[in-house]
């Protein structure tokens, strides 16, 4: 991956419609699972955003090149998904726990 | 600009020590910039999981009055565009001019589908008199909290569609410059990073269809 005269990756046509292709039958999936299928409330949400990051995780991976791309561009993208998930954690800990919910929220 | 007799290749900058540099360079400098993005949106992904934690039942009803049909083709338009996007980049690296502009056509062409989609939904809802905040009038979705529900909604659609705007702007932009065969396989960045920008918008936008839409 270092050295001054390192090739770009160049993704093939038909890795890309791979790609492209499983993020259509996800998005298909997706619909079918929420609108179709009778998931019980809690599981309902984790089944749809499941889906949702394995299509995040292929448009990172392999649109955006992640996969081949120096590691400290996928650092900073997951860094920046912990930070958010830190935030949501710290956020909930307080708005969850209220004994009244803030008046006029 | 750079002189051609003294650079190897007229795009390096004096500063960088080779294209490869300025490259990654460019390349860590978008990363850093989609890393704000996201962090941007979570702050409004944050007021819907609390609104949602507060108020379940308010988020089941209004998401009936979203599309689903609608937003499951402007999931696969962008989807589409992504892919679009990213073999105007694999042709821009092949050399092949030709291909870089039909597939920043086609993306600008889907791109500007998702808008008129969003643009029919969105009207749709005025006439309803969905409005966000203290201009809802809907009778059909009695809850005292509905309003927030469509601001939520209205910000993070409207935010993301004004990316997708920004993003047409970008990418007649970068359709300019190939025309003039700016681009190549020595030097593709803007091609590239636009390319970045195009697929975030993407990602956005796919958490954002469950979310709103897809809620039983």
């Amino acid at each position: 991956m270092s050295g001054q005269n390192h090739e770009h990756h160049v993704s093939s046509a038909g890795q890309l419609w791979a790609v492209a292709a499983g993020l259509f039958i996800l998005t298909i999936l997706t619909v079918v699972m929420a609108k179709f299928v009778a998931i019980p409330p809690p599981f309902d949400v984790i089944v749809a955003l499941s889906i949702a990051l394995v299509k995040a995780f292929l448009v990172a991976a392999f649109f955006m090149n992640l996969y081949w791309d120096t590691k400290f561009n996928a650092m900073l993208l997951l860094m920046a998904v912990a930070f958010f998930i830190l935030m949501v954690s710290i956020t909930l800990l307080d708005m969850l726990y209220r004994v009244d919910v803030v008046p006029s929220f | 600009m750079a002189n051609h007799s003294t650079t190897q290749t007229a795009h390096v900058q004096h500063h960088f020590v080779d294209g490869d540099q300025q490259f990654d360079t460019a390349k860590l400098g978008m990363w850093v910039f989609l890393v704000n993005e996201i962090l941007f949106f979570g702050g409004l992904f944050m007021a819907y999981i609390v609104y949602r934690a507060w108020y379940p039942e308010l988020f089941t009803e209004a998401a009936l009055e979203l599309n689903t049909f609608w937003g499951a083709v402007n999931t696969i338009v962008l989807i589409g565009s992504s892919l679009t996007v990213a073999m105007a980049i694999r042709s821009a690296q092949k050399n092949q001019t030709k291909g870089l502009k039909i597939n920043l056509l086609i993306t600008i062409g889907l791109a500007i589908v998702f808008m008129v989609i969003k643009g029919f939904e969105y009207s749709h809802k005025f006439h309803l008199g969905i409005f966000p905040g203290q201009f809802y009038s809907y009778e059909g979705l009695q809850h005292a909290q509905a309003p927030i529900f469509f601001s939520i909604y209205y910000m993070m659609t409207g935010i993301h569609a004004l990316h997708v705007i920004i993003g047409i702007g970008l990418m007649m932009w970068i359709y300019v410059r190939a025309r003039r065969g700016e681009f190549g396989s020595d030097y593709y960045t803007p091609v590239e990073m636009t390319g970045l920008y195009w697929h975030l918008v993407d990602l956005i936008w796919i958490f954002l269809f469950p979310l709103l839409y897809l809620i039983e």
